[in-house]
């Protein structure tokens, strides 16, 4: 096992991979109760059109299919399904499926052995018959129509959808209620054998265990064993254009207060280190727009909000940013956006401080093996292998190097939203 | 873990030392009886007060000062519970070990400075503090709706009874916050400061004898009053029959709740033996509820009960589509009569025991729920985690059996998801 040190935080990752591709990554702690476990397959809603393992050609599934594919997941042959199993012991099991990746996780303090071997064996072994996939078209569909009525969720996608052309991350991850109609047996079983080999996944486990023990345990699980591997993976990769799909729209939705995104769509393409400039966007971001902005005090002022934050989410070859807000005026809100971002000038001491918020978040963050877990997760996803040293980059911040990131992006490249509430009829 | 109670005359301090954490969090927790038309202010109140303070008096200062001594975090958690009015000050720091010497002394006096100095004195400051919390109160209060979930469940509780504190609603009132003004706020902070039950929480790797002095430098509190009333709710009457009330909102899905009330219950039924009861029929997914209703019936994508013990409440909430109405309401009163009959088995009441021992062994590695804990002690004679370790263990089949003949099914509400034009 290769021990790689988070630098600043006390706290070492023992990393291994196995002969069949699988990648371990255990984060022991001396002083915890809990851990949890999540295995993963960089599979996620955006890989619809793809080679199926063993085929040579093409094939595109219904939209949805990953999230579907989770669900399924949870039956099995024996009958007993994993969330009694792991109710047993106390233990909390549960699966969640983004657009780029699929997890299955336990989360407990008793029978760490059997949970793990219990959770490497069910995630390896499908059982889909065609009566247990229609049983759950109902279940889905109703979580669909659950997400339908949120105007979070709506106002999410819609931004989406208008920043991009192509790109799978315009689709629902659940998909539609007509598409995962369309779902068969026959499409969950190409589709898990194709990316559920191990090394298309990952595992994680952090907390109270002994990281020697969960690596015997691993090698020596029969299902990983046994598991079909290393088939080349081919997924349908479609160019997403640099420009924005619509720049500007407008919904009428069930909500009182009007809704306003305004999102950005910057290319990564010629971008060296991703994780630095995302980082760099991000300090300029929090320290025009955040709480401690001048900017923030100023839309208060002028009555231009009641609510206003910002998010970041790299999708492909693009960096998103999404301003939302609540706002009475979204056109002046958009122009002050737009005029402030014009301008990307900061000063050192604003990046010193930030340097200190950042350090400080990081620290306790690891006390919570969960977070912890889940920011290695997104390391790995995001950016391909775990980033160790974040303390250190985050004390190497300069001027110079903010200048030199930031100047070269362009902060037009962008697509408006509003929704306002619907118009009694 | 080395727990310590300091009586401070006008508040109870209590340490938790532990070397667990790299944080130290604080929890100063006022309490006083709850009154309806109060709500608003409360919630008002809580904003205002950390927003910004007279030191610090925009958000913008308040927000640096916090960022200066390491990203110190403060906030307010406001909530009832039973008849209680509840109002937290959260603080949570990095432990000076990890940022410099003082650390701890500074982020005490800007929590004292946000509970102490509000931000009354600067007019300026005030009117613009004040005018932007009440639209951002006002939008939210108006966007309710938008979450039907919980929606659902105020108006359930309203339509059980308005004028029992579990029908106010947390969000408070529209026309209370339009008769909002600087005075009432202001004499509502007095009021609060000198008639709450103050309990000051701390936990982390320090000192009791260094936090005691570090509290009564910065602290004082002039409690002239205190609450007397009671604060567990219980239900001189059980309902015979339920009631049904249905709404129309437009959305695709349904909403349902379903309000139970529960009859007396010693403290040991009430601390332990209706966790289990509760458990087993719709705590978590294992449970019959989720079990028969949403696995093997697939009516339901959620469905799940959950227990207001100081209310003497059992809530049911389910996710449905319009049409399995009736079935659902069946099938939960079927279940709900299978506990009565017996009709669980004595496996069952063995996982969920194990479930009950596993959630306390999360407790220890998280600061907030260790000061819940300690904060249950006081509120439901609830024992610590030894304690209860081993009272969940004497439940058996007949006191659950018991219990479930005092669960009685009151108020059944449907937010009733219509779609109409879709053109639109």
């Amino acid at each position: 096992m290769k021990t790689i040190e988070l630098v600043g935080l006390d706290q070492n990752v023992y990393y291994e991979k196995l002969d069949n591709g699988l990648a371990v990554y255990l984060i022991p702690y001396q002083n915890k109760s809990n851990y949890t476990m999540h295995y993963l397959t960089k599979y996620g809603s955006i890989q619809t059109t793809f080679v199926p393992y063993g085929e040579k050609e093409m094939i595109t599934v219904p939209d949805g299919i990953a999230h579907f594919l989770e669900h399924k997941m949870f039956e099995q042959e024996d009958g007993v399904d994993p969330f009694t199993f792991a109710a047993k012991t106390g233990t909390y099991s549960n699966a969640s499926t983004n657009f780029e990746c699929t997890r299955y996780y336990f989360e407990g303090n008793q029978s760490f052995p059997e949970n793990l071997n219990y959770l490497l064996d069910f995630v390896g072994s499908p059982y889909f018959t065609d009566e247990n996939v229609e049983k759950e078209k109902g279940i889905i569909a109703e979580e669909i129509k659950q997400y339908d009525d949120e105007v979070d969720w709506f106002f999410d996608e819609e931004l989406k959808k208008a920043l991009l052309q192509k790109d799978h991350h315009r689709v629902d991850i659940a998909g539609t209620v007509e598409s995962i109609y369309q779902i068969t047996k026959e499409d969950l079983y190409r589709t898990y054998n194709t990316f559920y080999q191990p090394s298309n996944m990952f595992l994680i486990i952090s907390g109270d265990f002994q990281p020697e023990e969960a690596l015997r345990i691993i090698q020596n699980n029969e299902t990983l064993k046994k598991a079909k591997s290393n088939f080349k993976i081919q997924v349908l990769e479609e160019e997403e254009p640099l420009e924005v799909n619509e720049k500007k729209k407008e919904f009428q939705f069930n909500v009182v207060n009007t809704k306003v995104g305004y999102g950005i769509k910057i290319p990564l393409h010629q971008v060296k280190d991703r994780y630095l400039f995302n980082l760099y966007v991000g300090l300029m971001l929090n320290i025009k727009f955040g709480l401690a902005s001048t900017f923030r005090e100023m839309l208060k002022q002028e009555n231009l909000m009641t609510s206003f934050y910002l998010e970041r989410e790299i999708t492909g070859d693009y960096l998103l940013i999404s301003f939302k807000a609540d706002s009475e005026k979204p056109e002046e809100l958009i122009e002050k956006i737009k005029k402030e971002l014009a301008d990307i000038t900061v000063e050192e001491k604003e990046i010193e401080r930030l340097k200190k918020v950042w350090i400080s978040s990081e620290v306790m963050m690891i006390d919570n093996i969960s977070m912890t877990l889940d920011n290695i997760v997104s390391d790995i996803i995001e950016y391909g292998e775990l980033i160790p040293n974040k303390i250190e980059i985050f004390r190497s911040f300069n001027l110079k190097d903010y200048y030199k990131t930031l100047s070269k992006i362009d902060f037009t490249n962008s697509s408006t939203i509003i929704i306002r509430p619907k118009k009694e009829a | 873990m080395n727990y310590q109670k300091i009586d401070m005359t006008s508040f109870q301090l209590h340490v938790i030392k532990t070397n667990r954490f790299k944080t130290v969090n604080i929890r100063v927790c006022l309490r006083d009886e709850i009154q309806k038309e109060e709500i608003t202010l409360r919630n008002m109140l809580a904003s205002f007060l950390t927003y910004a303070t007279d030191t610090y008096p925009t958000k913008r200062e308040l927000v640096l000062k916090a960022q200066d001594l390491y990203a110190v975090n403060v906030y307010t958690k406001s909530y009832r519970s039973g008849r209680f009015n509840m109002m937290n000050f959260c603080m949570s720091l990095l432990n000076e070990r990890y940022t410099e010497k003082g650390m701890l002394e500074e982020s005490i006096r800007l929590l004292a400075d946000v509970i102490f100095h509000p931000n009354f004195q600067k007019e300026e400051e005030f009117e613009q503090a004040f005018h932007f919390l009440y639209e951002s109160i006002e939008s939210s209060m108006k966007a309710m709706k938008e979450n039907p979930t919980t929606y659902s469940v105020i108006r359930m509780l309203e339509e059980m009874d308005s004028d029992m504190p579990y029908g106010y609603r947390e969000f408070g009132y529209l026309e209370d916050l339009e008769k909002l003004t600087k005075e009432n706020l202001m004499s509502y902070y007095q009021k609060i400061l000198k008639n709450s039950l103050v309990d000051i929480y701390v936990i982390g790797n320090v000192e009791a004898k260094e936090i005691e002095k570090l509290f009564q430098k910065y602290f004082s509190f002039t409690t002239l009053k205190r609450p007397k009333v009671n604060q567990l709710i219980e239900h001189e009457k059980l309902p015979l029959r339920s009631k049904k009330i249905i709404e129309q909102e437009e959305s695709n899905q349904s909403k349902l709740s379903i309000g139970c009330k529960i009859g007396k219950l010693t403290e040991f039924e009430r601390n332990y033996v209706l966790t289990v009861y509760n458990m087993i029929l719709g705590g978590n997914s294992e449970s019959k509820f989720f079990q028969i209703i949403r696995e093997k019936h697939s009516l339901a994508y959620y469905v799940y009960s959950s227990l207001n013990k100081l209310d003497s409440l059992m809530i049911i909430k389910a996710g449905i589509s319009k049409e399995n109405f009736e079935k659902t309401v069946r099938l939960v009163k079927k279940l709900m009569k299978d506990m009565i009959k017996g009709n669980f088995t004595e496996k069952d009441i063995e996982v969920v025991k194990e479930n009950y021992l596993s959630l306390l062994k999360e407790i220890e590695d998280n600061e907030n729920a260790i000061i819940e804990t300690y904060l249950a002690k006081d509120l439901l004679n609830l024992g610590d985690i030894e304690e209860r370790k081993k009272e969940i263990m004497r439940v058996t089949k007949e006191d659950i059996i018991e219990v479930a003949k005092k669960v009685k099914m009151d108020t059944i509400f449907l937010l009733e998801g219509v779609l109409q034009n879709e053109n639109n």
